[in-house]
């Protein structure tokens, strides 16, 4: 394998490899804009310059690829490139760059939702000049709408042309381009044909300046008052892995995680914006009972008390609903509890869309129906016939969400039945047809661990504290589990939960959130997975 | 002094130079004749004895350029043919096209022979549609006399020659500019690896040749690799041709061997200085070239390595002149607009650079620089373009020679004519 | 540069044989962008956004990227021109030889800054860089023409002339 030298270390890179991807992970740091992992490359930013011993011009680091020399070419006998990325003439030539980049800049980081995760900032601060020496008039243009999600800062827009490239490659629909050329150059999107696919939000992300911004965030908080919470996305069976940002009970936006073994390093804006369905929902955060045809607030203890007595007659025959919108562990505890007929409401199928980079939305819209039929294997094709067959007059149902629509075959089972018991976190139309209500988290509130169509199982963490007087979906069902059973095994943590589930389930055995760390771990090649 | 017989336009004063029937009566298409009994590597080993260097600007070897093509690539080569002729000063393939555009065509053929090219594009600025039209009646002279399609002349070489026209771009000039161009896209220059020879139009490997360097190679084919060499200097052999304009009384193009001094261009040839003013200045090569004083330019050959040694180049050969009358300040200010221009804005210091200096110069010449300017001059010229050391090779940061043929020239009117500059300060500033 | 131009629902070219040629000659569709869009503007005069959908859907290319293409030429124009386009080179050969007075003269005579159209919509003054023909400067282009080392006074005996 070649041999680079780079400033002071010496390293073994696969032929091929570009001199910036050896420095980024040798954790030498050399600038850039233009270059992206998942873009084509093309230099034009001018940034990454380095000085590669044996070529008169400064080259850019991000297209010098690195190859074995002949021997007579070897640089002390034994370097394939030595490459200089700290030497007077390229911290020069980068303060020189950035002039460059800054000439038309407005220079508004107060008011620039970029402000605190800014690579103009950032690399300013770290390798540019003081100040301007710029004297002449600034070229100001105004904003302009690219698509109903994405505004652009013309003022800002140092023309990296990342978001171009974004979506000739990756989304495929090549609503942008650059119109005029030299300085007056600028990016564009033709009038009827804005920027409005569904990865539209994702040039946003990988824009490095405040040019092209989210007008779902623009202006709504500042990124070092937010927190970060590494989670997976819950609108599809996809599982984009993404960062949640939030503050205190609120959320703020959503961006892609990277995960090369789901979604690379984007997501959906189906996903990215989601979360606002559940902000400003009315929220039942205590359980509720219905008598008289209306519901009144009752106790954890009538709750539980109430739902255990009706489940635990004697000849009772119960249905168990379980939710591919739910986690393994609420699904495998509840398919613990169920002796009858389980199953789950028909699946509502929506468009399946695959982009030109392979980027894939399910039609399947919930995270975890895989995970789902791994931990509750007797899953009934027609749960509605057995209902009939069996003559059940007792469901206990995960609730799906806001989402579920209830067809008329449902509304006419539900009607038939003596006792209903929804788990759910807020007034839906299942929830409705229930006798007892049990509040459980809302989406983001949830932890566990969800398995996605490909069969990564990935952890589910939670943004936002739980409301009320609401608990844990697991620990709901132990408690339903424990009054109908006073021996019934107890569970003081999840993680005890996912280890009788693995025992069970061998493929999910030996499963913790550490073991899953921010990646997940596949099922592929473990026992039954 | 005296006269050399012209060899690329020996017939341009004749009324049908441009038919075939008149090109084929001079002895033309003969070289093809030859061309075809030889291999293609023997062709390029020809062009590569005769030191044959690109008339387009860059002076890159011809014969070397072409052996760069991988010889066994399953991929379709291509010939380029650049013609598209926008370098200020610069006006020679424009007669070429117009009065000996066979002999082009031959040269075409002779290239794409070479390199094993069977289809062939002549890209033409859009600006130049009349030599258009009558390129599209020369290649179709040419098919219907065997000397294009199938079976060239009964061999079994074929060749098909495509005109494709600009549409008005100066950077499309350039050969990964022209490249894109051609593949229907805007003319932003590629980033080097890969090298058009090897990943050129549509990937496949490709040459782009200017329209004078195509012109010289029926010539070098039948008087033969030694006789091109004789003429002119060793390094850089052959006739070339001239163009000079500007303040001269008698401008145009002058077919002259290679290292002709430049003061017998302009004083002999192109009769001296309108109104018999002083010589100030000159650009020997084109606008992208550093200008010359005219103590420099009375004592230089227009050569390539003689030029490199003055800080300058020969490149297009497009000698624009300078007299006593023209204000360098302004003259400054004219190519700084055209570059901003033309400035393609795909990489930052080209983008961002020319409109600086365009900003920069038009504020001083309308007197409110300051004496930080000039210096600035100098710092975003070398910013853009890079230092001007050929023994270090230069510094430059784009992506394309752009940034350099910016920078030399605007670099050398401060450099040369500070006063000049200076003089245009409001005079409390200077004395400051 | 706008782009809002909607003139006409659909473009159709006149010569649909023309347009057969030009994909002929290339190996891919793509290279018949420029080739498509000269021929298009030929016809309709300038290019509007009927025919960036025309040429994208004949290329099987995005409109965009038609567009992209269309606002980097200087001889693609995005708005209807006069009928003679007086494009009168500035670089500096022609601007050492009288342009600069060229496009002054025609200032006044016409009513038009360089980049307007005469209210009669017959000329448009354009300043242009260099057109390849310093040798005979100053030069202007009048539409497909290129008339060379005009003085003034030549200048508007041609000019007059024109219908």
């Amino acid at each position: 394998m070649p041999l680079l030298k780079i400033d002071s270390l010496e390293i073994e890179v696969e032929k091929g490899t570009t001199v910036l991807q050896a420095a980024m992970v040798n954790g030498i740091e050399i600038p850039y804009y233009c270059y992206h992992p998942a873009l084509e490359i093309v230099g034009s930013c001018r940034m990454c310059l380095v000085e590669v011993e044996g070529m008169p011009k400064l080259q850019v680091s991000c297209n010098t690829f690195v190859g074995e020399a002949p021997p007579e070419r070897k640089i002390d006998g034994k370097y394939d490139m030595v490459v200089n990325t700290h030497n007077d003439l390229v911290i020069q030539e980068r303060k020189n760059v950035l002039e460059f980049l800054l000439l038309n800049h407005p220079l508004d980081c107060p008011v620039c939702d970029q402000a605190g995760e800014c690579y103009l900032q950032d690399y300013s601060f770290k390798f540019g000049n003081a100040h301007s020496r710029f004297d002449e008039d600034k070229r100001v243009r105004p904003n302009e709408y690219l698509g109903s999600q994405i505004v652009i800062n013309h003022n800002r827009c140092i023309l990296c042309s990342r978001c171009i490239r974004f979506t000739r490659e990756i989304s495929g629909t090549s609503e942008l381009f650059v119109e005029a050329r030299g300085n007056k150059s600028k990016i564009a999107a033709l009038e009827d044909k804005p920027l409005d696919n569904l990865l539209a939000g994702n040039v946003a992300d990988i824009c490095p300046v405040g040019a092209l911004l989210s007008t779902d965030y623009i202006h709504k908080n500042r990124i070092w008052n937010l927190k970060k919470q590494p989670s997976v996305c819950q609108d599809c069976s996809v599982g984009c892995n993404v960062d949640v940002f939030y503050q205190k009970d609120k959320i703020l936006r959503l961006t892609p995680r990277e995960n090369h073994d789901v979604n690379g390093y984007f997501m959906c804006d189906i996903g990215r914006y989601g979360f606002h369905r559940f902000e400003d929902l009315d929220r039942i955060t205590t359980p509720m009972a219905r008598s008289n045809g209306s519901f009144n607030a009752v106790s954890w203890d009538e709750a539980i008390r109430k739902t255990a007595d009706k489940l635990g007659d004697e000849g009772a025959k119960i249905a168990g609903i379980v939710s591919p919108f739910h986690t393994n562990e609420t699904n495998f505890m509840l398919g613990q509890i169920i002796n009858g007929p389980t199953g789950t409401l028909p699946q509502m199928n929506d468009e399946e869309i695959i982009y030109q980079s392979g980027f894939r939305i399910s039609n399947d819209r919930s995270p975890n129906r895989r995970g789902m039929s791994d931990v509750c294997p007797a899953l009934l094709e027609d749960l509605v016939s057995e209902i009939e067959n069996q003559d059940v007059r007792m469901i206990y149902v995960l609730d799906d969400g806001i989402d579920r629509e209830i067809d008329d075959v449902w509304k006419k089972i539900l009607a038939k039945m003596d006792f209903v018991v929804v788990q759910t976190y807020a007034m839906t139309t299942l929830a409705q047809s229930a006798n007892i209500i049990l509040p459980g988290p809302a989406p983001y509130e949830r932890e566990g661990t969800i398995t996605n169509d490909g069969g990564r199982v990935q952890w589910l963490r939670p943004s936002l504290p739980m409301k009320g007087e609401s608990r844990a979906d697991w620990e709901i069902l132990m408690m339903v589990m424990k009054a109908l059973d006073k021996d019934a095994q107890d569970f003081t943590d999840i993680g005890q939960v996912m280890k009788d589930m693995g025992e069970k389930f061998p493929a999910y055995d030996g499963l913790s959130f550490f073991r899953l760390g921010p990646h997940g771990m596949s099922l592929n090649g473990r026992a039954n997975g | 002094m005296s006269t050399f017989e012209p060899v690329l336009t020996s017939n341009i004063t004749k009324e049908n130079s441009h038919t075939l029937d008149f090109y084929q009566s001079i002895g033309g298409y003969s070289a093809i004749k030859k061309v075809l009994s030889m291999s293609p590597l023997e062709v390029i080993d020809v062009v590569k004895a005769s030191n044959l260097r690109g008339r387009g600007g860059a002076g890159f070897p011809t014969g070397l350029k072409w052996s760069f093509v991988p010889k066994d690539s399953e991929k379709p080569i291509y010939l380029i043919n650049n013609a598209d002729e926008s370098e200020p000063g610069t006006f020679k393939d424009r007669l070429l096209m117009n009065k000996a555009p066979h002999q082009m065509l031959e040269g075409m053929i002779i290239a794409s022979y070479a390199i094993g090219c069977h289809t062939s594009f002549i890209y033409i600025r859009g600006e130049f549609y009349r030599e258009y039209m009558l390129l599209e009646k020369v290649v179709a002279e040419a098919y219907e006399n065997n000397l294009l399609g199938d079976n060239i002349l009964g061999s079994d070489y074929s060749l098909d020659v495509v005109i494709h026209r600009g549409a008005g771009a100066y950077i499309c000039g350039e050969e990964t500019g022209l490249i894109e161009s051609l593949e229907g896209k805007r003319g932003w220059p590629r980033i080097k690896p890969p090298f058009p020879a090897i990943e050129g139009y549509l990937q496949c490997p490709t040459v782009v040749n200017n329209v004078e360097t195509l012109s010289c190679l029926p010539h070098i084919i039948t008087r033969g690799a030694d006789w091109f060499q004789s003429i002119g200097p060793e390094k850089g052999p052959g006739p070339r041709l001239f163009c000079v304009s500007g303040r001269v009384k008698n401008p145009g193009v002058f077919e002259e061997p290679m290292g002709i001094d430049l003061k017998d261009l302009i004083f002999e040839k192109a009769g001296g200085i309108t109104n018999d003013n002083k010589l100030k200045a000159v650009f020997p090569g084109g606008s992208s070239s550093a200008i010359l004083t005219a103590a420099e330019a009375i004592d230089v050959k227009m050569d390539f390595e003689e030029l490199a040694k003055k800080k300058t180049m020969l490149g297009s050969a497009g000698v624009i002149v300078m007299d006593e009358t023209v204000d360098m300040v302004h003259a400054c200010l004219n190519i700084a607009r055209f570059y901003a221009h033309e400035s393609c804005g795909q990489c930052t210091p080209c983008r961002e650079g020319t409109t600086w200096l365009v900003k920069m110069l038009t504020r001083m010449v309308k007197g409110r620089g300051t004496l930080k300017d000039i210096n600035m001059l100098f710092e975003i010229t070398d910013n853009i373009g890079g230092l001007i050391d050929f023994s270090k090779g230069s510094y430059g940061k784009t992506i394309c020679p752009f940034g350099e043929a910016v920078a030399w020239p605007i670099r050398s009117f401060v450099e040369k004519f500070k006063d000049e500059f200076i003089k245009y300060l409001p005079q409390e500033k200077v004395a400051a | 540069m706008s782009n809002k131009d909607i003139h006409e629902d659909s473009f159709q070219y006149t010569d649909p044989d023309k347009v057969e040629k030009i994909f002929s000659q290339y190996p891919d569709k793509r290279s018949a962008t420029l080739p498509l869009l000269h021929l298009a503007q030929t016809q309709g005069g300038y290019i509007t956004s009927a025919i960036i959908n025309t040429v994208a859907k004949l290329t099987e290319i995005h409109p965009a990227e038609v567009m992209d293409c269309v606002s980097f030429y200087t001889m693609f124009y995005s708005r209807q021109q006069g009928t003679y386009k007086l494009q009168v080179c500035q670089t500096l050969s022609c601007s050492l030889n009288g342009a600069d007075d060229i496009v002054d003269h025609i200032t006044q005579k016409y009513g038009t800054q360089p980049g307007e159209t005469t209210s009669d919509g017959k000329f448009t003054l354009l300043k242009v860089e260099c057109l390849g023909s310093c040798g005979t400067a100053p030069v202007i282009q009048i539409n497909d023409d290129y008339h060379e080392g005009l003085s003034i006074k030549e200048l508007d005996i041609l000019l007059d002339s024109i219908p």
